[in-house]
């Protein structure tokens, strides 16, 4: 076959994959998750979004964010760009999106839900207090009462995992950051994902943070809380708070300005 | 695929016009219902209950909302023998096609808003709005280099990603005091082939002046005039 534009061509299968990442970066969580799912075996390369490398910088000169996925030389920025790579790539192996074209056209919408809504609302409630915050908790109930109607009526309805018996893109998305929601919960004091008012989203994240491959990917609960305890003094500007200091494994995003780290990493789902 | 396709949408939408050409494109017989966003339909607030926007695809009397994704349901579906595809068989291509897609929405939409939305007088948020909308049409006629169309030889996704936006080009440069021609001559060289060479684009993008003369009326009925 015809090579049209080498520079887009997938290399082969079987050329090395190098991921660049930072530890709290939900995002970073995704394609770690996709890649076990998967069993594909990748380097991992920790940056400083305090102080990016040259080599970051080059595979991602648009945005100049992580996750950043080299195949073979190729680089592939975007999260849910990445994951649904790995699916075009990787076809046979475990696939993240459904056959039929409906179920992936609703997989991806729920996807910009995730990205475009849900994060930016629990991002909100972190970065915020008093009015402002409670306005953000709306938000936030409004969102999840969307994706529990979902999972009790509509199109997840009977479902284990928004995939089906097995998780897909969706799981990937959503659960890569929902476990933000506990951590936001104990540092801001507020509620956000009440066990009541959302019994099957609960479920849900239950069974996902219960899979072996997904424990292996979220960092230790005590290492997100004091990171978040962290980030939240520092966007807060609170003086004297009760937060723990930033230990030598945290990264150095506690120098970064405040709104790049929490854009970078963790504050959006 | 089989069924009725009816399509929600605003003729001045750019995300519901990517779709308008995605359709004829591949030969699908639509109907098309005009929606007034100032007093939207039940249809579309029953189909897209979660954000009441256009465009919705209906396909026999299932909805499917979001622009790009619609787009990739329409390649997934209709790709029966004559109707070509709009994303790349290879998957480093398709990537990078759907990463250009999405910088269209989040940086050249995104800013190009900000142009035309600010209130009168608010010369500081316009200037930057501005600059910011410059910005991303430059690195979309990087990305496009020297090939015809961002698909390569034909168009392709990204192609019908962006050009929906060219006929909302003269309402950023009224508000923002620029031309695209003079900023950026491939690309506006770009959106005159899209429109000369592909009939599913010339049938499917509204008058410049028209979508200039519906932002005058939305932002009346705004207040910032």
């Amino acid at each position: 076959m015809e090579k049209k534009s080498s520079e887009n061509a997938t290399p082969p299968v079987a050329a090395p994959l190098k991921l660049f990442g930072s530890w709290a970066s939900s995002y970073t969580h995704r394609v770690q998750l996709a890649l076990r799912l998967k069993g594909l075996e990748f380097e991992y390369v920790e940056e400083d979004l305090g102080n990016k490398s040259d080599e970051l910088l080059r595979h991602n000169p648009v945005h100049k964010k992580v996750p950043v996925l080299v195949h073979g030389g190729r680089a592939l920025p975007e999260s849910v760009i990445i994951l649904q790579y790995l699916d075009d790539a990787w076809p046979e192996t475990r696939p993240l999106l459904p056959a039929d074209a409906f179920d992936r056209a609703l997989a991806r919408f729920w996807c910009h839900f995730a990205d475009d809504k849900l994060g930016p609302a629990v991002g909100a409630v972190f970065a915020s207090t008093g009015e402002d915050q409670e306005a953000a908790v709306r938000q936030v109930h409004e969102n999840l009462a969307l994706l529990e109607v979902e999972l009790r009526d509509g199109a997840f309805r009977g479902r284990r995992f928004f995939g089906g018996d097995e998780v897909g893109l969706l799981d990937v998305v959503l659960g890569c950051g929902s476990y933000w929601l506990a951590v936001f919960e104990d540092v801001t004091g507020v509620r956000l994902v009440d066990a009541d008012a959302f019994p099957r989203f609960n479920a849900w994240l239950r069974d996902f943070e219960a899979l072996d491959e997904v424990r292996e990917t979220i960092p230790a609960v005590d290492r997100l809380l004091e990171y978040a305890r962290g980030l939240r003094h520092m966007l807060l500007g609170l003086a004297g708070a009760n937060a723990a200091a930033p230990s030598a494994d945290a990264p150095t995003t506690a120098a970064a300005a405040p709104s790049a780290a929490a854009a970078d990493i963790a504050v959006d789902i | 695929m089989e069924g009725v396709v009816v399509l929600l949408n605003c003729f001045v939408s750019p995300f519901g016009n990517r779709v308008r050409i995605a359709l004829k494109f591949k030969g699908v017989a639509y109907e098309e219902k005009a929606e007034n966003l100032a007093a939207k339909s039940p249809l579309l607030l029953s189909s897209n209950p979660v954000h009441a926007k256009v465009p919705v695809l209906i396909v026999d009397g299932k909805p499917v909302c979001e622009s790009l994704v619609i787009l990739e349901f329409i390649d997934d579906g209709f790709s029966a023998a004559g109707a070509p595809p709009l994303l790349p068989a290879d998957p480093y291509a398709r990537a990078h096609a759907r990463f250009w897609a999405s910088y269209v929405d989040t940086k050249l939409n995104e800013a190009g808003m900000r142009v035309w939305r600010s209130p009168k007088g608010a010369t500081a948020a316009v200037e930057a709005a501005r600059k910011d909308t410059v910005a991303a049409l430059k690195t979309l006629e990087a990305e496009l280099g020297g090939k015809p169309y961002f698909g390569g030889d034909a168009l392709g996704y990204v192609d019908v990603a962006l050009v929906p936006f060219a006929p909302w080009f003269l309402t950023y440069e009224r508000f923002g005091g620029f031309t695209v021609a003079a900023e950026c001559p491939a690309l506006a060289a770009w959106a005159d082939r899209c429109v000369r060479e592909n009939t599913c684009v010339a049938e499917s993008l509204p008058e410049a002046e028209h979508v200039f003369q519906f932002v005058c009326g939305m932002r009346k009925a705004f207040g910032l005039d």
